[in-house]
């Protein structure tokens, strides 16, 4: 079985905004996070994460599946948190719009417990 | 590092206790700080050959347990495993308010700046802890006023209201 | 209205002057996340979801307009232009910077308003009537009650650290707004042959994973020693209540493993033990409470308004002068209820244009006052008749006119998924989702009382247990899934609901609430409400009405 793919994620100390570790640093866009695809590499970075405590709160790891060829959140909560409260599409990062966004709203069947990381487009 | 509150003061003071740790022998210095268990099997010998001896009480130990002893025991240590664990308020405000225990009553554990004024007030006088006096006088003092009676005696909001009412009255009269 | 005086304002200025501190502490670093946490909860700053959201008390649920108009302010300069009510009739803000709370909590004190205890294990904020002061049938104010408790607990040094957090509810009439009977402590005041004031003390209630209806320890405590005993049973909890299991660490489950008798004699042994006149509030004290709560001056007016009973000529005002309008104690008065619960809205959001005017009628037509509800609405609790056209044209002109107090739409939703970092699942989409197949304002009225209460999770912060119909978040295999529970109610005739069935997915549930619905109005017998045909049938037809079609699922 191949490892899943990863997106770091955590909350800006001061501002309380859910961030993803990006190439360039951390991004308020879950768009721009960088797609860990060795489990090794991810581990590193969410040490060097835990050690940012100036910076960051919580930071922590989420598996991500490519759905369509975009890297979707397999849990459907890190999917609501990497897009916004799904009341207000006006607010968080799902206010930009796009095909990523798309694919995070519409991504359902999320396989948690039985380990496949498959998911699917709702209709 | 020790300290003491005495006479509205805090201080370090020399911890002239010394702890006695589950299964080890008892030191043969004076003064002598034992398990609620290790004192109910050996206390009654060491108090009756004149030696100072203090009980530290884990948070499930009951206080009750203690009354007969404690006109007998210099102190009573309560343990703070973790600081979120408030049990050990409740032993010392019964040490103090109910059974009327003077000697001293000691906070041991996980002993933070944070619970500072909590453990004042609640009847404790001494704290084994790394801050300073200074700072731990400053953070036990941080709130001008209180609303309740506790076992540190201060004047709860209503006592000081009716004071200054009194004081009112008395101006106007 | 309350009013502080001068150590109620120092009280709450030197805590904020001390978390003002702790968080320049944090942002330098020296305090770490782990330190910090327990620190800025105790002050209402949660890490939610998607950003810190701060929780601010509403001292048993009452406002006046200047404290609205300072919430409303919050809303617009450090938030999103909104807030949300809660369940315990605070507000939670959901979009605060850590680095603006300091100055967010100093404009609060402007206003007597504070975060103190609104999350750790403490005592909580006191949940009380909030038709406290304009029912006819209460004995006697229950805000004067829950002020004495609330100075008793704030910063009590004894009673910081408990096992769990702690719930007080005050209520002084026989119909129960305030859900005593599913707190940690219920108080219901009342009088005795003599005369006397007195509290029938209910004990263990609590909703959770494991949600018990309160057991009653007291028939009838003398007012005056109310906080000997709170003290004595709070000193019982603190020193048996289980802290091994986060679960089992209310006190709800102490009282359950003791029994009530045991509990009860627990508490009498550490009340006889102590010193209880220094532990009771003086009598000047009590006094002084209730003078500072100043009074109401109501104008003499005959009971019919005329103006009143000409405006019911329009068929929106009638509606809402049906669903929305209670009697008050003085002839002539109304108790207005404010739904925030508009069709398809977020349950208990308001926004900063909504607060204010609010504020603006409040203070018009309303004496100042506002009280908020545990089923999140808001109150205005003394209008008089002849205002009321006027306070409903107001409130129709910023959207709070819903007619719909008690009503199937009248939901209470926690924020769910949504918002919440413990979910399982979203819980306002849901809440939406029925209010828009009950759109109907007539099949509403025709349905009659029906209170549905949905959690996004077991915390139950939605109530669901005690909902006529409940409705709790559930995740099954990575989706969101509703159980549905049938028969609980959180008033005088409190009991917890009961499982309908196998959980269903997110787009079955407004539809299974339309079907129980009509099996209720196609069995019902004259005068009964859903919880009523519930308890007379069982669980029977409603199940066969949600599942017949099961197997297509
Ligand atoms: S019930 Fe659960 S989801 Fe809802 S607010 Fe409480 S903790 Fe959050």
């Amino acid at each position: 079985m191949t490892s899943p793919l990863k997106v770091l994620t955590a909350n800006d100390l001061a501002g309380g905004q859910v961030v993803f570790l990006s190439e360039t640093g951390w991004s308020d866009r879950y768009a721009d996070a960088w797609i860990f695809e060795d489990p090794a590499a991810a581990d590193a970075a969410l040490d060097a994460a835990r050690a940012a405590t100036l910076t960051l709160a919580d930071p922590y790891l989420i598996d991500v599946a490519a759905v369509d060829g975009l890297p979707v959140p397999t849990s459907y909560r890190e999917r609501i948190r990497a897009l916004g409260p799904t009341i207000h599409p006006d607010m968080g990062p799902q206010a930009e719009g796009g095909a990523l966004v798309e694919a995070l709203q519409q991504a359902k069947g999320a396989a948690r417990s039985s380990g496949r990381l498959g998911l699917i487009r709702r209709k | 590092m020790l300290i003491r509150l005495e006479n509205d003061h805090f201080h370090l003071v020399e911890d002239r206790f010394a702890p006695v740790g589950e299964g080890e022998a008892i030191a043969d210095t004076v003064a002598v700080i034992l398990s609620l268990s290790r004192f109910q099997a050996e206390g009654e010998a060491l108090l009756a050959a004149g030696r100072d001896v203090g009980v530290r009480m884990a948070p499930a130990d009951r206080v009750e347990d203690l009354i007969c002893d404690l006109p007998r025991l210099a102190l009573v240590a309560l343990d703070f495993p973790k600081y979120r664990d408030g049990r050990a308020y409740s032993s010392a405000v019964m040490l103090r308010e109910t059974y009327g225990f003077d000697g001293e009553v000691r906070a041991v554990g996980d002993v933070l700046i944070d619970q500072a004024w909590n453990m004042v007030r609640c009847g404790f006088d001494a704290f084994e802890t790394s801050v300073g006096p200074n700072a731990w006088a400053a953070a036990a003092r941080r709130y001008r006023h209180v609303y309740q009676a506790s076992a540190d005696h201060r004047p709860p909001a209503f006592v000081e209201r009716s004071q200054a009412a009194r004081r009112l009255a008395a101006q106007e009269g | 209205m309350f009013q502080y005086d001068a150590i109620d304002a120092a009280m709450v200025a030197d805590r904020n002057a001390e978390f003002r501190d702790q968080v320049s502490r944090r942002l330098s670093g020296e305090l770490t996340e782990d330190q910090f946490k327990p620190l800025r909860l105790m002050n209402g700053l949660y890490l939610q979801l998607h950003s810190y959201m701060l929780r601010v008390a509403i001292p048993y649920g009452a406002l006046s307009s200047a404290k609205m108009r300072a919430l409303a302010h919050v809303a617009r300069r450090w938030d999103r232009g909104y807030g949300h009510f809660t369940t315990r009739q605070n507000i939670q803000f959901h979009w605060i910077k850590l680095s603006d709370t300091p100055d967010v909590l100093d404009y609060l004190a402007t206003a007597e308003l504070h975060a103190i205890q609104t999350s750790g294990n403490c005592i909580r904020n006191t949940t009380s009537d909030p038709f406290a002061g304009a029912a006819a049938e209460e004995v006697d104010d229950p805000r004067v009650w829950s002020e004495v408790i609330r100075q008793w607990s704030t910063f009590h040094p004894e009673f910081t650290y408990l096992p769990r957090k702690f719930k007080i509810a005050v209520t002084a009439s026989p119909r129960d707004r305030t859900a005593a009977r599913a707190h940690d402590i219920g108080l219901v005041l009342r009088r005795n042959r003599e005369g006397r004031l007195g509290f029938e003390v209910i004990v263990g209630g609590g909703m959770g994973r494991t949600p018990y209806i309160g057991a009653t320890i007291r028939e009838h405590l003398p007012a005056e020693h109310l906080l000997s005993y709170l003290t004595a049973i709070l000193r019982v909890y603190n020193r048996f209540g289980r802290r091994d299991n986060l679960y089992k660490a209310r006190i709800k489950i102490l009282v359950a493993s003791l029994g009530a008798a045991e509990f009860a004699r627990l508490a009498d042994e550490a009340w006889e033990a102590m010193d209880r006149p220094r532990a009771d509030l003086p009598d000047v004290e009590l006094a002084r409470i209730r003078a500072s709560f100043g009074l109401v001056d109501f104008r003499t007016l005959p009971p019919r308004s005329e103006r009143f009973e000409a405006a019911k000529g329009d068929k929106a005002f009638a509606r809402f002068a049906r669903n929305n309008i209670v009697p008050h104690k003085v002839p002539g008065y109304g108790i207005v209820q404010v739904s925030l619960k508009g069709i398809g809205e977020v349950p208990g959001d308001c926004t900063a244009d909504q607060m204010e005017a609010l504020a603006d009628l409040a203070e018009r037509y309303g004496h100042g006052e506002i009280r908020v509800t545990h089923e999140q609405n808001l109150v205005l609790p003394h209008v008089a008749l002849d205002d009321a056209p006027a306070v409903h044209a107001g409130l129709a002109a910023v959207g709070l006119a819903t007619p719909n107090i008690n009503l199937v739409s009248d939901m209470i939703a926690c924020p769910g998924l949504d918002y919440c970092a413990l979910a399982n699942a979203r819980a306002i989409p849901i809440a939406q989702a029925i209010s828009e197949t009950f759109a109907d304002p007539d099949r509403a009225e025709q349905v009659g009382e029906l209170k549905i209460k949905i959690s996004g999770c077991i915390n139950a912060c939605g109530h669901h247990h005690v909902g006529h119909i409940g409705i709790l978040g559930v995740d099954k295999k990575g989706e969101e899934y509703y159980q549905l529970t049938l028969g609980g109610s959180g008033a005088e005739d409190a009991a917890i609901g009961h499982v309908l069935g196998p959980a269903l997915s997110a787009d079955r549930v407004a539809d299974a609430i339309d079907k129980l619905v009509d099996v209720y109005l196609a069995i019902r017998q004259p005068q009964e409400r859903f919880l009523d045909t519930y308890r007379r049938t069982g669980v029977g037809p409603f199940k066969a009405a949600v599942y017949q079609d099961a197997h297509q699922a």
